[in-house]
């Protein structure tokens, strides 16, 4: 079973200004339930400790790890070798800001586009700490937490040719979290609200259907119904007020 | 030596829950605030818990009847008495309101259904019936050593959807966030705290931060052990800046718990909702046991209980035997399918992308593992540290002391927005009275140590020590020597090695340049602190000649509160000192729930005289 | 720090990329739809030479050659307006795709550009052969054939036959999945049909073409 694994690794270190991008490889033998997680980790232990990439949790939740693995941005804690050919070829997330070989600065630009996006509740009333909960109905909050499993791990923005053409493009992430809002009726805004977040072509209209985040996306995310569901809306939205024709 | 510096009113080391719920009440009282983290807030350590958190709402059918009451009863009961009642008031009494702010703050709770549905407890089904009145209104289900139903949660990612329910709230406020900073050292005069100096992991230079305020919410130390369901990031950072102050302490260090269900190999854990939902743990016959032990509890007893005889059936000769070790099984094949893809979904993905394994057919392989440090920066009951002025601590990284030697399942993410709510008021109150001046010439000469040592590392002047094996042989010997079953012999041979670690952790040079982010020279630069942790844990554990929640000594059984009703605290007051100074302090000012039989777990228990009738 | 309450200064969001969306798709669905019945009135060929003749004669005699054919030509150059807000027209958007493009494999996204390439050599080889068609009216399929059978238009349909067909066939996918006609379930299904519809109206269009070639004129 065990095979020789050949790793390309892309290796840059922006704050060394000797460093220029280049890939360098890397043997491992294989072990049974090999995750990228311990072959990286044994790599920067065993073979180079300059070695720079993401981990947190390490379990598919915290979204640190996402890189593009074999050509598929994806999360490398939960990529087992046994799935991939003897050779992996490791480069890091594009869109986002290198930190150095595999890292990336997701941090900043997810949240900055939250702020963009408005990703919070909005609502005038007071937490009364007296008062029972707002009720809910239990279908509507597991509906909620379908939108909002996703963990911002960046795959989905990586993998857009939109986001990587345009900068100004707040991707299917953002989209698929408006989505959520939309459906949370503790939050007050009104469709003209969303509109003036989502209704241009920084949001769902510079979406061209790539479904490329539909595919890479680790969580499963229905990005591709909730694009759609979403440009519905907001293209309705546009007519009824081309029809009305007040602001 | 040129370095920028961020003035604050409050500087939150640490922006997991407890972090953000303090920094969003500091800045809601109007106070500027900054949170710095190891990694973007939402992918701390946090996000990683499944199961759900603790509030007596006492909405759902099996947690009628519920109240604070009997929620801090639990709790003090699950500490084994080794808690703060007066804090585990506090918690009991505000975790419902927590939970409803939250759920005003957007936080999906999963609801109460009206009508029949039926439950598993401990693989037999029963049927509950949900009241009418009750319809909408936040649920729980049932989780360890508890009472009643009590962990409300969503599906199985309440830490997840309540991290990020926060971190909405706080990109709201405009809070400032400092992704990817490494606090390295606390600037302090000897009286108080104004502030850390922090390493930045995208460039890799230093910073500093001056504050009125500066808190300490850096989760647990897990990495002190190999095999731990925690993050890669929880090295204890928050620990060690305090610790290194010389004057505050680490409160009962050697208070860690284990976790019974972590998967093998991998360490990841599957919540104990597979256990409240049913699910069951088999041996290598494929058969039930636990009930043999905990003829009424069964799976559901405590995770220190259940987590001590999964150990001592595989000592037993019972357990599955592995290339990775004997393990044994959790089975929740007969939840059924639709079950496990929706309230179990995690769990299922889990077994499938980590393992290989499809649960709904397949047995997964378990074993316990460490899981949570109810030891930290001991503070009192809101929140301000032992020893600083200006410094706090809340969650994790905290000792105000709720879990005493135990942490219910549950109670930990309920204590991170508890304690921050309370805390962060306590927090913005000192701040109001605060007239701190922001001492430059201090952070001058923190900035100007820490730069020596980090230089003397990158060029190894003190020696070529490789900082991963320092860091590999550590967490062996806490594995080996400090786990689950502690004995004297053991444990004064897990001393013994750690001071030598010591000595070489100081001799750590690097192999790589450490220009720029260089994770080696992050790991490098904390390595000895770490060791240091590892000692207060060892040395804790050597002393506490008792056996009291998660801390079980093999040669002294029995709860002893006659001599060891304290907590540990333990300072490192000299810095070429290889051992801790330990003092003890009373476990809790006050007993509502006076000590006694937890009603689970083996019972003996040596009485304080006083309350020997 | 000088706060400014930016919200007075707020124009109201506009609604134009809305509108442009919408044309977007709607002059593409109507393309579609005429390159089908385009398809329909060039393949009657097949069914006898009367057939197409007395079509063509229809069309020309309602004189909706005359003015549909103009119309359609305004039509694909609106199309084309609004499409090219998304083709990448700079040095550097196009080596982002196309870096992206071969980095990823992944066939949308492929799709994708392939639509923006074929679109480009639509609009030249579509224009001229429009105009060609429009400015020697009537049509009959004698003539249609007399041009083909000099070879050149042979090459030129060639060529212009696949590239129509890609970027209609595809359009009509991602019309589907944009607006959320296609659900994630029935994706796979409806690609598999898409291509299959692509490759018969190619097929289609092989036999005109040769059916054209071998008309006694
Ligand atoms: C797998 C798992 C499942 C769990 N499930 C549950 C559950 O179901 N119910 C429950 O109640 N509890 C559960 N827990 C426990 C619970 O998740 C944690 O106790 C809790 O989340 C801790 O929160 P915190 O805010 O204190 O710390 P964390 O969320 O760990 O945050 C720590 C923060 O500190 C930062 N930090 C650390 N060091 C430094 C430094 N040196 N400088 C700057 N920043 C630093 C980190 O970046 C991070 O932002 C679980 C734990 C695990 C491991
Ligand atoms: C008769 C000819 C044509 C037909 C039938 C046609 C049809 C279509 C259709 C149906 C779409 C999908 C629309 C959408 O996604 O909203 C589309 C997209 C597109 N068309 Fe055309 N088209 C034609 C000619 C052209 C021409 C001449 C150009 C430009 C030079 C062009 C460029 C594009 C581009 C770039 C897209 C992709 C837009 C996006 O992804 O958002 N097309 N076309
Ligand atoms: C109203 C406008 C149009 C008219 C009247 C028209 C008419 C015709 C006619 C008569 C033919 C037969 C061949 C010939 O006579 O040369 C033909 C073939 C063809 N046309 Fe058009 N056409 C029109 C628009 C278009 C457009 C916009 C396109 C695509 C961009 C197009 C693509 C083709 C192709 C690919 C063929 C070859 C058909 C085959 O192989 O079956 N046409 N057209
Ligand atoms: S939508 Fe999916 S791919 Fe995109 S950030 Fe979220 S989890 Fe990652
Ligand atoms: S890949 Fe990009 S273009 Fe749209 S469908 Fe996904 S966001
Ligand atoms: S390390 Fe957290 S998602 Fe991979």
């Amino acid at each position: 079973m065990s095979r020789q694994l050949k790793f390309n690794i892309f290796r840059y270190n922006p704050q060394d200004p000797n460093s220029v991008p280049h890939t360098d490889s890397f043997w491992l033998d294989e072990t049974p339930s090999l995750t990228l997680f311990i072959a990286l980790n044994r790599l920067r232990e065993e073979q180079d400790s300059s070695l720079n990439f993401d981990f947190a949790c390490r379990m598919a939740i915290c979204g640190s790890c996402g890189m593009v693995i074999n050509g598929r941005p994806g999360l490398a804690c939960r990529t087992l070798t046994s799935d991939l050919p003897g050779e992996i070829t490791l480069m890091p997330l594009p869109v986002f800001k290198l930190v150095g070989d595999l890292a990336v600065d997701t941090g900043t630009w997810f949240r900055a586009t939250n702020e963009k996006i408005e990703s919070w509740i909005h609502t005038d009333q007071e937490f009364d700490p007296e008062a029972l909960e707002e009720r809910m109905e239990n279908d509507l909050a597991n509906s909620i937490f379908e939108l909002e499993r996703c963990i911002e791990c960046g795959c989905c923005v990586a993998s857009c040719g939109t986001a990587n053409m345009r900068a100004d493009f707040v991707g299917a992430f953002a989209l698929n979290r408006v989505a959520r809002f939309v459906m949370d009726p503790r939050d007050k805004r009104s469709d003209a609200d969303y509109f003036e977040v989502v209704g241009t072509d920084q949001g769902i209209f510079g979406c061209m259907g790539l479904l490329a985040c539909e595919d890479v996306c680790p969580r499963k995310i229905p990005l591709q119904d909730q694009l759609g569901i979403l440009r519905r809306k907001m293209g309705f939205i546009g007519l009824k007020n081309l029809f009305r024709r007040k602001v | 030596m040129a370095y920028e510096t961020f003035y604050s009113d409050l500087v939150c080391i640490g922006a997991g829950l407890a972090g953000e719920r303090v920094a969003i009440e500091a800045a809601a009282a109007g106070f500027k605030t900054i949170l710095l983290s190891l990694v973007p807030p939402r992918r701390s350590h946090s996000c990683a818990a499944e199961g759900g958190m603790q509030a007596a709402l006492g909405n759902c059918a099996m947690g009628e009847g519920d109240s604070p009451d009997v929620h801090f009863a639990d709790t003090v009961k699950g500490s084994d008495w080794g808690c703060d009642q007066e804090v585990a008031r506090i918690f009991a009494d505000t975790a419902p309101i927590a939970v409803r702010e939250a759920s005003h703050w957007g936080m999906p709770w999963n609801r109460v259904e009206a009508g029949k549905s039926m439950c598993f407890k401990g693989g037999v089904c029963f049927e509950v019936e949900d009241k009418a009145e009750k319809h909408g209104l936040i649920t729980a289900r049932a989780f360890g050593g508890t009472a009643k139903w009590r962990t409300c949660y969503t599906a199985d990612g309440t830490g997840h959807t309540l991290l990020y329910t926060l971190d909405n709230k706080v990109t709201q406020l405009g809070i400032t966030v400092h992704d990817r900073i490494e606090a390295v050292s606390l600037i302090h005069d000897g009286d108080r705290c104004v502030g850390c100096v922090a390493r930045c992991l995208k460039t890799g230079k230093l910073r500093v931060y001056l504050s009125k305020a500066t808190l300490i919410a850096t989760g647990g130390y897990g990495k002190l052990y190999s095999e731990t369901t925690n993050t890669v990031i929880n090295e204890g950072g928050g620990h060690i800046v305090a610790l290194d102050t010389g004057l505050v302490p680490f409160g009962n260090p050697e208070a860690v718990q284990f976790h019974p269900t972590g998967i093998v190999p991998t360490n990841i854990l599957v919540t104990e909702g597979c256990r409240g939902d049913g699910g069951t743990l088999l041996d290598v016959n494929q058969e039930r046991f636990m009930h043999i032990y905990e003829p009424e509890k069964a799976e559901l007893a405590s995770r220190d209980v259940v987590s001590r005889w999964m150990m001592h059936h595989i000592r037993e000769g019972h357990g599955v035997p592995s290339p990775y070790g004997p393990h044994l099984w959790l089975d929740i094949r007969h939840l059924g399918e639709k079950h496990i893809t929706t309230r179990l979904r995690e769990v299922y993905d889990t077994c499938i992308h980590f393992l290989g394994v499809d649960p709904i057919t397949q047995l997964i392989p378990v074993r316990p593992c460490h899981h949570y440090s109810m030891g930290g920066v001991r503070t009192n009951k809101d929140g301000y540290a032992y020893g600083l002025e200006g410094l706090f601590s809340a969650g994790e990284s905290c000792c105000w002391d709720m879990h005493g030697f135990n942490r219910l399942g549950g109670n930990s993410l309920a204590e991170t927005i508890v304690a921050g709510r309370h805390i962060g008021r306590a927090v913005a109150d000192y701040l109001k009275g605060a007239e701190t001046t922001l001492r430059t010439d201090l952070a001058r000469q923190a900035v100007a140590r820490d730069e020596e040592r980090i230089k003397r590392i990158v060029s190894g002047a003190d020696g070529k020590e490789n900082v991963y094996d320092v860091r590999n042989a550590m967490q062996k010997e806490m594995m080996d020597n400090v786990g689950i079953f502690r004995n004297g012999t053991d444990l004064q041979k897990a001393v013994d090695n750690l001071r030598e670690l010591l000595v070489r952790s100081k001799k750590v040079g690097l192999r790589s340049s450490g220009v720029g982010s260089s994770p080696e020279l992050a790991m490098a630069i904390k390595i000895s602190g770490m060791v240091r942790m590892a000692i207060c844990v060892a040395y804790g554990a050597l002393m506490r000649t008792e056996s009291r929640g998660a801390h079980a000594r093999e040669d002294y059984t029995a709860r002893n509160d006659r001599d060891w009703l304290t907590r540990t605290l333990a300072y490192w007051r000299n810095p070429d000192a290889d051992l801790p100074t330990l003092e003890y302090e009373p476990a809790s000012p006050v007993f509502h729930l006076p000590p006694g039989d937890r009603g689970y777990g083996k019972c003996e228990i040596i009485c304080r005289e006083e309350m020997n009738e | 720090m000088t706060t400014i309450d930016t919200a007075i200064y707020v124009k109201p969001p506009s609604r134009v990329s809305a509108y442009l969306d919408w044309l977007q798709m709607l002059t593409g669905a109507g393309l579609i739809a005429f390159m089908w019945s385009h398809m329909i009135l060039v393949a009657s060929v097949n069914l006898g030479v009367k057939v197409m003749n007395a079509i063509a004669w229809f069309f020309e005699a309602t004189y909706m050659a005359q003015v549909g054919g103009p119309l359609i030509g305004a039509t694909m150059l609106l199309h084309f307006v609004l499409a090219a807000r998304k083709i990448p027209f700079t040095t550097s958007e196009q080596g982002a795709i196309w870096r992206h493009a071969k980095m990823l494999h992944h066939t949308d996204t492929w799709l994708w550009v392939i639509q923006a390439v074929t679109a480009m050599i639509i609009l030249i080889m579509g224009s001229v052969h429009m105009w060609t068609v429009l400015t020697d009216l009537p049509i009959t399929a004698q003539k249609s054939a007399a041009r083909i059978q000099g070879g050149f238009w042979m090459v030129f349909y060639l060529i212009l036959l696949p590239m129509i067909e890609l970027h209609v066939g595809i359009g009509f996918y991602r019309i589907a999945v944009k607006w959320g006609f296609i659900r994630r379930a029935e994706r796979k299904p409806f690609k598999r049909f898409e291509n299959i519809l692509t490759a018969v109206m190619i097929l289609i269009g092989l036999i005109t073409i040769i059916r054209f070639a071998t008309l006694a004129i």
